[in-house]
């Protein structure tokens, strides 16, 4: 009963938005504003069509193509520069002004070097996720305890092992924080380069539906990009704390302890 | 602060001075070896395009500098910038009035702030600028529409921050405004609205740096006059040294801003951290 009632009282305000936007749209007679359920209508025949769900798989392809990439890139350079400190200082500003250049400049340049097939968005969209996680892999790379340092050290862990097993694992907290920064600056960049020149792709769909003057099935793309980074975010909440349970538990005791009691009680 | 304690004896105050002018001596070591980098950089740069290894179209150097100094003597590169930061400023203004007010009400009614929390998960995750087709349609591109997507776009990070920073308020200072009947304008103005001011900061940070994003986004997209539009014409025109030179200024215009804004919230916040200690 009282989980119903909790979920009742997350749902309630959305439903509510929902149903009012579809009544309101019904009636309407804007071009621009076509019925949401007209839009929802549009989704479904494009779908079953399959046309939609080859550009959902292509954008999303993309979208984790360049992420991955960031991922990999940005976690290898940041622990080097996190261990090298003279390095780290030397490289400091040149990393500060990429992280600074705003993504979706690039998005024309690439473009227009590499052309319009799927590897300059990957590129794109690597590019711009890569600064966040080497900054953030650097600075959990230098919140390493000076001890377990010094004890790899003295045990002499080979560098291979040192770099698995230590290294990563204290950082991982930072490093994610990094991928959750990350995250929505791709999906953005996904749709910009889309949106600038592409042959597939959500953002494509939505930009020739607009100039073919299909409202419905503009709005039903945009919406489709909504859920996209919705169910995105949501996911890696989910692998956030899969992933990270042992340091929530490790770091927070009290938090943790209390809660098993309270569970007893 | 900690200098002045340190002056107090003369001896202590030699060898922190001592200590000092080592600290500058590596500060200009690292400030040299910065400056190598950066010229090493451009120096590999340089060689890549001479020799062919880099891509066609990549620029030399001493092209993009030259542009450099062309732009910076341009009338319309002022007036783009202008205009990319006005309605940047413009948009993150709109979305500071209407994310701080919302996410205050709504944070201090906990059914309220229970209720919009799948509506700002959504909303923070929406990616903006797909609506940019369908603005176009509607309202054309132009000034406006830049502004309405770049406040579209800001006011999440606006809204959550503030949401949270009400949320947080202590009990105590809940419990001692409705025992002294402290008027509501007055409570929002003078605890709730301070209280959250940490919060909201750190949310406005993040959305000037959306904004900044989003405008030139929109700019690249779209055609409407700003510093995106002159990166798409001169890639468009073939001028890629021009291309080069405007990524560099819109790079050191973003790096300016995320400076200022971390000093500007440093300042402002000043009473803040004297509480922690």
């Amino acid at each position: 009963m009282k989980v119903v009632l909790r979920i009742l009282e997350r749902l309630w305000l959305p439903v509510v938005l929902i149903a009012v936007w579809w009544v309101v749209s019904e009636n309407a007679k804007s071009v621009f504003f076509p019925p949401l359920s007209r839009i929802m209508e549009v989704m479904v025949k494009d779908f079953q069509s399959g046309v939609l769900g080859a550009h959902v798989m292509a954008s999303v392809g993309n979208l984790f193509a360049g992420l991955g990439i960031a991922i990999v890139v940005g976690i290898v350079v940041g622990i080097i520069l996190g261990e090298t400190p003279k390095l780290r200082e030397t490289v400091d500003p040149l990393i500060h002004f990429f992280r600074a250049v705003p993504q979706s400049a690039l998005v024309p340049l690439i473009i227009g070097a590499m052309g319009m097939g799927s590897a300059p968005k990957v590129f794109t969209i690597a590019f711009a996720c890569v600064w966040p996680i080497i900054l953030n892999t650097i600075d959990g790379v230098r919140s390493v305890e000076p001890g377990v340092r010094q004890m790899s050290l003295a045990y002499r862990v080979p560098a291979r092992l040192h770099f698995t097993r230590v290294l990563l694992p204290s950082s991982l907290p930072q490093i994610v924080a990094g991928v959750r920064v990350a995250l929505p600056i791709a999906v953005v960049v996904m749709v910009v380069s889309e949106l600038f020149a592409a042959e597939q792709g959500i953002g494509f769909y939505i930009l020739q539906s607009s100039s073919l003057f299909l409202l419905a099935q503009a709005w039903a793309g945009a919406i489709l990009v909504g859920v996209l980074g919705y169910a995105l975010s949501e996911l890696f909440n989910l692998f956030e704390r899969r992933l990270l349970a042992w340091h929530y538990r490790s770091n927070n005791p009290t938090a943790a302890r209390s809660a098993t009691t309270s569970k007893r009680k | 602060m900690k200098s002045r304690t340190q002056q107090t004896s003369p001896e202590r105050g030699r060898r922190s001075s001592r200590r000092q002018a080592a600290a500058r001596g590596s500060k200009a070591a690292v400030v040299v070896r910065r400056i190598v980098a950066i010229a090493l950089l451009l120096v590999l740069w340089q060689v890549a395009v001479l020799t062919g290894i880099a891509p066609g179209l990549t620029p030399r150097v001493d092209r993009v500098a030259l542009a450099l100094i062309e732009i910076l003597g341009r009338a319309d590169f002022w007036l783009a910038l202008l205009q990319t930061v006005s309605a940047a400023l413009t948009g993150v203004a709109i979305a500071t009035v209407v994310g701080v007010t919302i996410g205050l009400l709504v944070g201090s009614i906990p059914a309220a702030g229970r209720a919009v929390g799948l509506i700002l998960d959504f909303g923070r995750s929406f990616p903006t600028i797909a609506l940019l087709p369908v603005l176009i349609l509607v309202i054309g591109a132009n000034w406006r529409m830049e502004v309405l997507v770049v406040s579209l776009a800001a006011v999440w990070p606006i809204l959550v921050q503030s949401l949270y920073g009400a949320q947080q308020m202590t009990s105590a200072a809940s419990e001692m405004t409705r025992s002294y009947r402290i008027p509501p304008l007055l409570k929002f103005r003078r605890v709730l609205l301070p209280s959250a001011l940490p919060m909201i900061s750190t949310g406005i940070r993040i959305a000037v740096a959306i904004s900044i994003l989003v405008a030139v986004g929109v700019e690249v997209l779209s055609q409407t006059p700003g510093l995106g539009r002159l990166i798409t014409l001169a890639q468009g025109g073939g001028r890629w040294d021009l291309a080069f030179a405007y990524l560099f200024l819109i790079g050191c215009f973003g790096w300016g801003v995320t400076a200022l804004l971390a000093r500007a919230e440093g300042r402002l916040l000043r009473w803040n951290r004297l509480g922690e200690k």
